[in-house]
């Protein structure tokens, strides 16, 4: 029951959430300069031409009655259609979406999959080889970007040794680099932090506790401490892949993929209200699920947190 | 055991399908791959003005009329035209045996509903005004096609040879198509399939009116945003055609024995552009200080990857070309004298806005402004992006000075008309706005030369620009491809001569 109401809570909560940063972004996007009638006319349009793209994009009419109308289609889920695609925004956010999730659960993986050996290795074997080594990659993953690390992961693995494609976004083969190009940095600042956790929880009293019962090093390290230093991970690891999903931006260019970041881009760039605004709701969503999924994470790592 | 079988089975099937499927794949001939530099907006040319619209369905969809090679506009989809001799009738005769990708015939019904979609309100075409001289358009039989004008005015032609005059079934625009994402024209290849961000692939149209043409089965649009991916994929052999290469990466690809590159000069008409509107640029000593201040073929040179200097407002390759270029040399001694006289220092500060989206531009502005500096002019830069380009500068005249490359056109008045008038630069010169007017209403091109030659001049001399020139344009292709083809002025990919040797 308690579950439930909890669920009811979240959902109203995330329902304000949406409806607050829809309201900001309708509004800011139509203070900056860039009017999108002026794109689709281009240079040759005369103003009469420009009036009647201004009256086929709705935005001939003051801007309350756009937000009116906005907000009574998006009660029904409708987003409306692309200023400048004509195209459904609802069906360009969705068609993008599988690639920018499959692409951000593989970065993610990648990282935990580098990050969490080596912060717990590093964390149990300090001023080890490991840990020197932790602390060198995570340096070097928070400085390289990942626009470089794209250009020279294809530059090696599609061009010197053509084992992956150079462009394309047909195959999974296609998602490999990028995700290794997204997942690096995400590595970097996991890896940091499944240290700094895993130290600290090594120090806490209970370990003394539990060692003084007899509990193997194994047991203490993995059992009790480990668990315990995950739930600051999984906090970390939460936001970053809401930051992916909301879109990878510079590596779907250098890869050349059609994912969610590129469409909203180029939204930005051309002004086009309508998809700004579906994207924006749509991210503001998928954060709000991604936070509900580590907040339920939580009470599994540990009991003690109630969900309430 | 039996589990063992059935997967032993299964493998089996699996693999004899998939020996299939690459047996039936290597019969086909190999696809083009082209390399797209970004998403067209939609591909519905009627209701765009985005270049790489034109530049895709230039393959999907036919015109009555298009420019040949040499810039000509010869028959495609009509086989000939009268104009009557006060020229307000153009009769078209339409090509008979041609059908649309969709099966239909084509008939003067499916031409005079094209154009009338161009005028409806709900198209909000931003080309409707260009079609504003039609008063009527008959259909006397099926393959008659009769245009009655409410004025004399030449640049007709170049309207309907122009990629927003694209045929489409009459059929299809009664029933409400998606014409934005699947178009059907009568054009050399269909759209096959459109993945945005990703791809356009295009198939042979079999039945093409063309005998003979076209000779590729398949077109694959790659759309690649990173030119150094681009040139890679090129060198690589992924890539068979890249549009634009950057001047930086030219040295690289020459190494390439599997590529070739061809420099073409292009119809861009580069400028910068200054707003005479408001002190100081309209004191006419200022603006030509700033044109004597510009090394012009060094920023040519330099920032565009080479180019031939223009002295006035029409790009160097074209027919109405006239020039003006002796006019004011680079003279950064005079260019002082002249601000001197002017009594304009550094105190005055000038904003350049660059459109960032735009590096080469970006680069030819930071040129500008050091020779602007070198002369004692305050220049500050300011980047925007192109929506606010075209809304604050373009369309609001919000500027001192910006840089800026105008795209050619098909016919002389699609690039002058409106100087002399305002337009962004808020120059005013009734005699050169009469002169323009005039030579739209002329036919004939000696005739026409005479009024643009004096409107160019007044251009030239009262310089609310300075004109850099028109710049080359390098394309790469594997050895192998031969035939592709750049629709002069509209810069519009032919690839229906295209094959690999």
């Amino acid at each position: 029951m308690e579950f439930v109401f909890f669920i009811i809570r979240r959902f109203l909560r995330l329902l304000l959430t949406i409806f607050i940063i829809s309201t900001i972004i309708f509004f800011v996007i139509r203070v900056i300069p860039g009017d999108p009638a002026l794109v689709v006319a281009g240079l040759d349009a005369s103003e009469d031409d420009i009036q009647a793209i201004r009256v086929r994009l709705g935005t001939d009419v003051p801007v309350a009655v756009q937000y009116g109308r906005w907000l009574s289609d998006i009660v029904r889920f409708d987003f409306g259609e692309s200023m400048i695609s004509g195209a459904s925004v609802n069906k360009l956010i969705l068609e993008r979406f599988p690639l920018t999730l499959t692409l951000a659960v593989l970065g993610i993986l990648l990282g935990l999959i580098v990050a969490i050996p080596l912060g717990v290795l590093s964390a149990v074997h300090r001023w080890s080889f490991w840990d020197y080594f932790g602390m060198v990659y995570s340096q070097m993953g928070m400085a390289i970007p990942s626009f470089w690390l794209g250009m020279i992961l294809l530059l090696v693995f599609a061009v010197k040794i053509p084992i992956f494609p150079l462009f394309g976004s047909d195959s999974l083969k296609n998602l490999i680099l990028p995700a290794i190009a997204l997942g690096f940095a995400r590595a970097a600042v996991i890896l940091r932090l499944t240290r700094a956790a895993m130290v600290e929880e090594l120090n806490r009293e209970y370990i003394i506790t539990a060692r003084a019962k007899g509990l193997t090093d194994r047991m203490i390290r993995y059992k009790h401490a480990l668990k315990n230093a995950m739930i600051a991970v999984v906090t970390v690891t939460g936001i970053q892949f809401g930051y992916m999903l909301g879109g990878a931006i510079i590596v779907e260019q250098v890869f050349s993929l059609p994912g969610l970041g590129r469409l909203f881009l180029y939204a930005i760039y051309q002004r086009d209200f309508p998809l700004i605004q579906g994207g924006v709701v749509f991210i503001a969503v998928v954060f709000s699920l991604v936070n509900f999924t580590v907040d339920i994470l939580y009470s599994v790592l540990n009991p003690k947190i109630r969900i309430s | 055991m039996r589990k063992a079988a059935r997967f032993g089975l299964f493998l089996v099937i699996f693999l004899l399908l998939t020996g299939l499927l690459f047996a039936a794949g290597a019969k086909e001939e190999k696809p083009l791959n082209f390399a797209l530099s970004g998403n067209p907006d939609t591909l519905d040319p009627q209701k765009t003005s985005g270049t790489l619209t034109f530049q895709t369905v230039k393959s999907i969809y036919d015109t009555l009329a298009e420019p040949d090679e040499n810039g000509v506009i010869v028959p495609a989809l009509a086989e000939s035209w009268d104009v009557s001799p006060d020229s307000l009738t153009w009769t078209f005769h339409l090509r008979k045996g041609v059908t649309f990708h969709n099966g239909d015939t084509f008939t003067s019904a499916d031409v005079k509903a094209s154009f009338e979609r161009i005028l409806a309100e709900e198209t909000a075409s931003p080309h409707k005004s260009g079609m504003s001289i039609v008063s009527s358009i008959d259909t006397p039989n099926d393959m008659t096609v009769v245009f009655n004008l409410s004025g004399s005015h030449a640049p007709f032609l170049a309207f309907l040879a122009s990629g927003w005059g694209a045929i489409l079934p009459k059929s299809l625009i009664g029933s409400g198509h998606d014409f934005d994402s699947l178009p059907v024209g009568t054009g050399p290849f269909k759209l096959e399939e459109w993945v945005r961000d990703s791809k356009v692939v295009l198939v042979k149209n079999d039945d093409y009116w063309m005998k003979g043409l076209p000779k590729l089965n398949q077109i694959i649009l790659n759309i690649i945003p990173e030119t150094s991916i681009q040139v890679q994929g090129l060198i690589a052999g992924q890539i068979d055609i890249v549009f634009i290469i950057d001047s930086d990466d030219i040295a690289m690809l020459e190494s390439s024995s599997d590529v070739k590159l061809e420099e073409n000069l292009t119809s861009l008409i580069m400028v910068m552009p200054m707003n005479t509107s408001a002190a100081p640029l309209d004191d006419i000593r200022v603006r030509q200080a700033i044109n004597y201040a510009i090394d012009k073929q060094q920023i040519l040179d330099i920032a565009y990857g080479g180019g031939e200097p223009i002295g006035t407002f029409m790009d160097r390759g074209n027919a109405y070309y006239k020039d003006f270029t002796d006019l004011y040399p680079y003279n950064p001694e005079k260019a002082k004298a002249l601000l001197k006289e002017a009594g304009i220092g550094d105190d005055v500060e000038l904003k350049l806005y660059l459109p960032q989206n735009y590096a080469l531009h970006v680069k030819a502005g930071e040129m500008y402004q050091e020779m602007l500096t070198q002369v004692g002019l305050n220049v500050k830069i300011q980047l925007i992006d192109w929506s606010t380009w075209i809304s604050d500068v373009y369309r609001a005249s919000k500027f001192d000075l910006t840089v800026i490359g105008h795209t050619g056109k098909l016919d002389p008045d699609g690039t002058l008309s409106g100087y002399g008038a305002g337009k962004y630069v808020q120059w005013f010169n009734d005699d050169a706005a009469e002169l323009i007017n005039k030579a739209a209403g002329t036919i004939g091109y000696e005739e026409r030369k005479v009024l643009y030659d004096q409107a160019l001049e007044f251009m030239a001399k009262e310089v609310p620009f300075v004109y850099l020139g028109s710049s080359y344009r390098t394309t790469g292709l594997r050895t192998d491809v031969n035939g592709f083809r750049i629709t002069p002025n509209l810069d519009t990919f032919d690839f229906r001569w295209t094959e690999f040797k």
